[in-house]
């Protein structure tokens, strides 16, 4: 879920902004850094980019009879990391912002924080986490797509408690309304966004090996890699 | 093309410099974002209107197709504040102040919007993208972007096309089908957009790739009398604001 246009008090929003600029400008440099030393991966970039565009395109069914969009963070971070995909999900949303109207310039910097920052670093963490510990490759896929989507709102409920506290229970009632209300969609979208991102990766494995080495993706970084690797 | 920018191309402001129209529809936005929802943001929601339905040339249906997307958000969004949790009246309860919180809230984020939009159509990517690098963006950046809006437009027609032949092949009849497709299109676009970042890598490859994108950027000069304009326009808000508020309220 974006936070529309306007929404935020002005504060909040220059805080969200800050609160987010190091981690963009962080991934700008490393994109920059990698786009020097390769000038053709801008291509692949902006393909990886687009495709993050295209999948928050696709609608989802919920298990509440709903249907939503998924937010492509954990796919994204496992397939492009978390620093690339701060910068892509930046772009994303405000491609998003101006060709959609979905979200908001004033509210750019909060919904980078939860979706381009947030989201991608959680979602990562969890599948290396999971890869370090010899996880199957599907079964950590699962948890990183599960954990970005719901970090992503939990980070979303975070910001919309902030920016408006109950009035006689403060920032925790507002906060205690706010996850209250996500908890009801969002648990049944992240397990649906984690079962989609499973079959996505089965039909990717299948199909795209040769990328999905490339971008190092099934490497596992486990015990079974270091034996493998200490053997060689 | 999305349908924002397809008018954003049409637009009768087109040839204008993107800094004008950023001015002009970014101000009107912050303006409804800083002053008192009421009655500064009716006052900016009025005034964005004039501008967008007026010199602007934004056919009205156009423009409503695109303003009950936000509209429906800021409506869903302002509902949470209807409700106060805990507290002696129980769980949850009709808080005090929350019809009249909703209703402040939904007015700014309108007005909000309508500024954004007011920037979104008359102001193309196409003509916006290439001009960030002057504005300090880094240019592997602003590169990246400009890739990312081609290969968007080419992706989301080819996950249309297959959608169309999903559902033509009864795959959205179950439950199960549908997931199935739903993996298949999010597949296929991964593929799809490494395969057209391939080909285009190799078509620019033979006309001499060195790792910058150039491009066209139709010539314009930002207009002194416009933006004088814009800032009579947008210290005429906040006047009016303030002295509705003092006078009239």
């Amino acid at each position: 879920m974006h936070i529309a246009e306007g929404y935020l008090p002005p504060l909040h929003a220059v805080a969200w902004g800050a609160a987010s600029a190091p981690f963009v400008v962080h991934g700008v440099r490393a994109l920059s850094r990698e786009v020097k030393a390769h000038p053709e991966s801008t291509l692949l970039l902006g393909a990886s980019g687009a495709f993050t565009f295209v999948l928050s395109a696709l609608k989802i069914p919920s298990v509440t009879g709903s249907c939503s969009h998924p937010t492509g963070t954990g796919l994204g971070a496992i397939l492009f990391r978390p620093p690339v995909m701060a910068v892509l999900g930046t772009i994303t949303l405000l491609f998003q912002a101006l060709l959609l109207a979905h979200g908001g310039l004033t509210t750019l910097g909060a919904n980078v924080f939860s979706m381009a920052v947030v989201g991608p670093w959680a979602g990562y963490a969890v599948f290396r986490l999971l890869r370090s510990w010899d996880a199957p490759l599907m079964v950590s896929v699962f948890f990183a797509a599960f954990v970005a989507d719901l970090s992503t709102y939990c980070v979303t409920s975070v910001q919309l408690a902030l920016a408006f506290p109950d009035p006689g229970t403060g920032v925790a009632g507002s906060l205690a309304k706010f996850t209250g209300i996500f908890a009801v969609t969002q648990l049944p979208l992240a397990v649906s966004e984690g079962l989609l991102t499973v079959l996505v990766m089965r039909l990717l494995v299948k199909s795209s090996k040769g990328d999905l080495t490339r971008l190092g993706v099934l490497v596992s970084g486990g015990r079974a890699a270091r034996k493998e690797a200490a053997a060689r | 093309m999305l349908p924002i920018d397809v008018a954003a191309h049409s637009s009768r402001w087109r040839r204008r410099h993107p800094a004008e129209k950023a001015l002009l529809g970014l101000g009107l936005t912050v303006s409804a974002v800083c002053l008192p929802p009421w009655p500064g943001a009716v006052v900016v929601a009025g005034a964005t209107l004039a501008v967008l339905l007026g010199p602007a040339g934004v056919p009205p249906r156009q423009l409503w197709r695109a303003f009950r997307i936000p509209l429906g958000f800021c409506v869903t969004g302002a509902l949470p504040l209807l409700f106060a949790v805990g507290g002696p009246a129980g769980l949850v309860s009709l808080a005090p102040e929350g019809p009249a919180d909703a209703g402040r809230l939904l007015l700014r984020t309108s007005a909000a919007s309508l500024g954004v939009l007011l920037f979104a159509f008359t102001t193309p990517m196409s003509d916006l993208l290439p001009r960030l690098v002057r504005a300090g963006v880094p240019a592997p950046v602003v590169d990246v972007a400009l890739v990312m809006y081609r290969i968007s437009f080419l992706l989301l027609d080819a996950v249309h096309q297959v959608r169309q032949a999903q559902a033509a092949r009864l795959g959205h009849t179950s439950r199960a089908a549908v997931w199935r497709s739903l993996a298949g299109l999010g597949a296929t676009a991964f593929v799809r957009a490494f395969d057209r970042a391939e080909r285009l890598q190799t078509g620019l490859a033979g006309r001499g790739y060195d790792g910058t994108l150039r491009v066209l950027v139709p010539g314009a000069a930002p207009s002194r009398p416009f933006l004088s304009g814009v800032a009579a326009l947008l210290a005429g808000i906040v006047l009016a604001t303030l002295l509705l508020e003092r006078y009239a309220l």
